[in-house]
Order: structure tokens, then sequence, then C-alpha cells
């Protein structure tokens, strides 16, 4: 993945490189040209020199044909040579490439001259002045190197100063991602983001508060809908039970509709049963248990156990206990006790005539295990409404309210079918 | 014995009234906030079942009332709302009883009884019964003047079946009687079947003559 500032980065980079490359001939064609022009000035200005000075002497013929010839012998890059024409021409420039004259080098020189005809004394002069100007691909050369130079600095520049624009300007949506990632649906707490003087990420944070306020709000109605259901169900079970402990009184029943009558609490209790636990799991899930206290664990399995015994009994079960002395967690001591019943009954209802329950308690961990066959789906065993065996008919919800339970306090609740035992165990 | 029924919901304050109407208790009805105030503002009752939800105002209210104009009615509150601080904030009020809906009517008439003995006879709290007596406070039982030793849940069984006298008492009211509100969650109900056997075998050891009937297939009555 890319970080949002590098993409234009890379783009203003290629760019600049493009600008900076395409500037190198630019520059030379101008630094050229500049260069000729003022030669050939130079040039021109070397011709008055020369023509004004030598007609301002007055030398005869011999000496004139000496002082040319030593002329064109002490002074290089002009020569100057008598002319058969008897009319001037008009003056040539031309560049040409030649061997250096001083020097014994091989390479080339580039040469500026003028070709000229002067008027001395009434005879015509053909004049050349050349001087030397630097070679083209070393111009070039030089361009191209201090462009790359500025270049490798706009580089450095662009670098540094992305860096300092991400952390600085980005920073009201650093804090407000960091906000969200944070945020928890389930506390109902709104959302408080970092202001931004920037309009962009000003609009960003109005959008999200819109969002997350238009969130927790369904959110609120979902689980108020369970709880207003589960307490408006109550009512008529409460009816429908009564009516039936009524009809229970009349004494012209036949013995198989009494029968039949008692029987139908058995279903009614189930129904009520799982109404009480969806209205238990939206509670919890709406923090309507008050904060904790020191719950002392050691007591509440002894005083479980003891309450369950006979149960235990009824399936001929027996009962391996490791328990530590006076362990205590900090939680709400009717949500432990409920998670608590919860995983023995569990263990209680699932196991096999004359099996095995093993508790185990450290200031951890609490373990509850009873003997099975074949290992549970582990992924769906806290699912609500799934049930992992089908010979007895329960809520569907137990473990779903232990992992709930567990999740409130950061628990961590894990299955595991070890040597013909399922494992339920909470680590505190 | 003259009870009050706060309870909006009509089908059942006339269930709770039929199943009580044969024990000598006469029931009342209020229906509504206003309702219940005015009744007990101007009656005097044994015992008061008190919804907590109620149009026109919080059943919790009329509690307070109550306490305020120094009543002593013993209040058993029956509420569709189940949770502990419900509970406590009830009995802190100075409610005797909090029974969460839905309830069986046995359950309801033992605890109407026992809140109307407590009130009645106070410090000494015994039930006669036949050959049976009854300490409620002591929660001891003498059976032609012997002392009987009854485990906590017998004991429990029986104050249920002498709060529904000639009543059937379901298998299903006694197991939750016994385990509260775990009862739904367990498999089958038999262990009720061997708290009531010893509590049965004790008593008739004693002497006591045997007033409690099974009735095939559905529970229990105890014929007095």
């Amino acid at each position: 993945m890319n970080k949002l500032l590098n993409r234009p980065l890379k783009v203003f980079t290629l760019y600049a490189l493009l600008v900076l490359a395409c500037s190198i001939p630019v520059y030379y064609f101008i630094v050229d040209y500049i260069w000729r022009n003022e030669l050939d000035e130079y040039n021109e200005i070397v011709k008055s020199r020369i023509e004004s000075g030598l007609n301002k002497l007055s030398l005869d013929k011999d000496e004139w044909a000496q002082t040319i010839a030593l002329w064109n012998k002490t002074q290089p890059g002009t020569t100057i040579e008598k002319s058969v024409l008897k009319e001037s021409r008009p003056d040539s420039i031309y560049s040409i490439m030649r061997q250096k004259q001083s020097a014994n080098e091989e390479d080339l020189e580039r040469f500026r001259g003028l070709s000229t005809y002067i008027r001395v004394n009434e005879d015509i002069y053909h004049l050349t002045i050349e001087i030397n100007v630097e070679e083209a691909h070393e111009t070039v050369f030089a361009i191209a190197a201090v462009t790359m130079f500025f270049f490798i600095i706009l580089l450095a520049g662009f670098v540094i100063l992305n860096r300092r624009i991400a952390t600085q300007i980005w920073k009201p949506f650093q804090s407000t991602l960091e906000r969200l990632e944070a945020f928890d649906l389930n506390s109902q707490n709104n959302i408080d983001l970092e202001k931004s003087d920037i309009q962009e990420f000003e609009q960003l944070n109005q959008a999200l508060y819109l969002l997350i306020a238009k969130n927790i709000s369904v959110f609120r109605q979902q689980k108020e809908f369970t709880e207003n259901a589960s307490h408006e169900l109550q009512t008529p079970l409460a009816v429908l039970k009564s009516k039936i402990d009524l009809l229970m009184q009349n004494e012209s029943l036949t013995e198989s509709q009494s029968e039949l009558i008692a029987s139908l609490n058995i279903p009614l209790s189930r129904v009520s049963r799982i109404n009480k636990n969806l209205l238990l799991l939206a509670k919890i899930e709406n923090h309507q248990f008050s904060e904790g206290e020191l719950v002392n664990l050691t007591e509440l399995v002894n005083q479980n156990l003891d309450f369950l015994e006979e149960h235990l009994i009824a399936k001929n079960n027996t009962v391996e206990m490791e328990i530590c002395e006076h362990c205590v967690v900090n939680a709400n001591k009717s949500l432990v006790e409920i998670m608590l019943v919860n995983l023995l009954l569990n263990a209680i209802r699932h196991n096999q005539e004359n099996g095995m329950i093993k508790i185990q308690l450290t200031n951890k961990k609490l373990t509850i295990s009873n003997t099975g066959n074949s290992s549970l789906n582990k992924e769906t065993l806290f699912k609500r409404f799934i049930n992992s065996s089908t010979n007895t008919p329960s809520s569907g919800l137990g473990l779903s309210i232990v992992k709930e339970i567990a999740n409130r306090y950061h628990w961590h609740v894990d299955y595991q079918f070890v040597n013909h035992f399922h494992q339920f165990s909470v680590k505190f | 014995m003259k009870i009050l029924i706060i309870e909006d919901e009509k089908e059942l304050a006339h269930n709770i009234s039929a199943y009580l109407s044969d024990e000598n208790y006469l029931c009342e009805f209020a229906e509504t906030f206003q309702q219940a105030l005015e009744k007990i503002e101007v009656y005097h009752y044994d015992c008061i079942l008190l919804d907590l939800m109620l149009p026109g105002g919080d059943g919790l209210k009329i509690l307070e009332q109550l306490k305020k104009q120094d009543k002593q009615e013993g209040v058993i509150i029956i509420s569709a709302k189940d949770s502990l601080q419900d509970k406590i904030a009830g009995l802190q009020i100075g409610a005797d009883d909090y029974l969460a809906k839905p309830f069986h009517l046995s359950e309801l008439a033992a605890r109407i009884y026992s809140v109307i003995r407590r009130k009645q006879f106070g410090n000494s709290n015994i039930i006669k019964l036949h050959e049976l007596q009854i300490d409620l406070l002591a929660k001891t039982i003498l059976v032609n003047n012997e002392p009987v030793i009854l485990t906590k849940k017998e004991f429990d069984l029986l104050l249920l079946f002498i709060g529904n006298k000639n009543r059937v008492i379901s298998k299903s009211a006694l197991a939750e009687h016994l385990s509260g509100d775990i009862a739904d969650m367990l498999d089958n109900h038999d262990f009720v079947y061997a708290h009531i056997k010893n509590m049965k075998k004790k008593l008739v050891d004693a002497g006591y003559r045997n007033y409690l009937k099974t009735i095939y297939g559905t529970g229990y009555k105890w014929e007095a």
C-alpha cells in the first residue's frame, strides 16, 4: 500500500525531472547563442581596432610587408593578407573546428571566426580573426551537471517537506483514525474527534459524527427492542402459567388430561428461560450491571456445587476438585454466578451417566470439564441458538451468556476436547 | 383475609384470585396506579400483590406511599423485571417478597401464606396442623411433639404444601420451588421425587398420617 502523500511526490518528482531534462538543451542553445553573439561583437571590436591602428601608421611598402609578416607571426588568431580584390566584400562569420595551434594536443577546438576586408592606405586587406569557443559537448555537460545538482536538491527538498507535511497536516486525520479504531459501538459512548482547521478533515469529522450517531441510535433501538419484547412476553407467559395451574385444580379431569396439562409446563418453562436469557444478554450488552466487587470464587463454586449436588447424584457423576483457597476476581457477583452456574449445569446436563466432572480453579483460570465422546464444534459452540447436542432441550443461550460475561471483563473463554473430556475454561 | 391485587393484566389478576378464593382469601383488584392509591388509602388488606409496571405510574411509588402512611400490609412484588437491582430496590423500600413473572400460582400462594403468617404472628410463628407443629422461625418440626429433622429442601417443600392445602401442585412448580431460577435448565425433575419421598418417610415414621397424595402424572396434593 502506498502512502497518500507519496503519490503526488512521485508525480512531482517525475515532472521536475522532465522539465529539468528539457531545460538542458534550451539552456545550451541560449548560452551558446549569447556566447557566439558576444564573440562576434568582440571580433568586430578587434577588427575596428586593427583597422584604425593600422591606418594611423604611415609606413612605406617594405615596412608594410614586414609589419604584416610580423603581425601574422606574433598575433595568433588573426591573419592579415593583402587582397587582390579591388572592392571590399561583406563580412562573413563562421565557426570551425580545428586543432589548437599552441598545444600539440590531438583534440579539436572550436573557433569562432570573422572574415573581413579592411582598407588600409587605399589597399584592401583580408583580415581573419578567430577566437576559441567552448566546445558544445563541454557546455552541455556543464549545464547537465548543474541541472542534475539542482534536481537532487529539489528531490531532497520534496522528501523532507513531504515528511513534514505528512506529520503536521495529517495529524488531525491520524487522530481521527486512531479514535475510530478505538471506538466500540457496544460501549455506546459518543466519539470525540479532534477539531481541525482544514476544511476537508472537518467535513470528514462531521460526516463521521453523523454516521456514528446514527449507528449508536440504531444499535440502542435494537437492544431496547429485545429488552422490551422480552419484558412484554413475561406477562402473557405468566397468564399462561397461571391458567395451567388453575386447570390442574379441576377435579373432573381424567388422568391422561392431567398428564397432558402438566406436560405443558415443560415447553412453557423453556420459553420463559429463553426469554429471560435474551433479556440477560441484552442487559449485559447494555452494561446494565453495576461495576465490580471482589467476588470469592472458591466460595461461589462450593455453594453452587452444594446446590447442584442432587443432580450430580442423580446421574451418578463423580466430582474431582482442585480448587485454590480464597481465589477472588473483580467483577459483578450476579454475573460471575450466572457464568459459573451456566458452566456447571452445562457440564452436568451434557455429562454421561456415571461420568466425571472436574473442576479446577486457580487465581488465573477456572476449568470445568465433563466426560464426553467426541469433540464439539468450537466455531459454533458459543453462538446463540446453536445446540451442539440433540438429546437435551436447552435454551441455546447458556454458553453465549458465558461468553458475553467473559467478554465484558476481557476474560478468555475456551473449549478443548482432551482425553475424552469436554473442557471449558475461563482465563481471568 | 383480604388481598389486593394491583395488576394491569386482568387475566392474570383473575387467575390469581380464582386460585386463592378457596382458601378464605378475598381478592380485590386495582388495574391502574390511581385505583391502587385510592384503595390502599381507604381499605386495609392483609396482603398486597404489586405489579411494578402500571398504567399511570411506577409501582414502587405505591410502596413508598404505603410506608409513608405507616400501613402494616404485607407486600409481595410481582414483576416482569427480574434483575437483582429491581429486587433490592423493592425490598429496600419495604416489600416483604419479590416474585418474578412468570410464576406458578402455588409458589405465590405459599409466599402469601408465609407473609401473612409473619405479619400476624410475629415472633411465635408456629403452624399447628393435626399432629404436625411447624416453627417457621426456628425452622423445626414436631410430629406428636417429637422432633423430626428435615433437610432444608424437605422443609421448603413442606411449607409449599402447607401454603397450598387441597391444591394440586405440579412437579414443575415443585422443581422451581426447590431450585429457583435454574429449574428450567434441568433435564428432568426426578430429583423432586427423591426429596418428597424422603420427607414423607420421615414424617410417616414419626407417626404422622399421610395427607400428601400423589396425583399420578401430574404432581402432589396435600389434603387437609
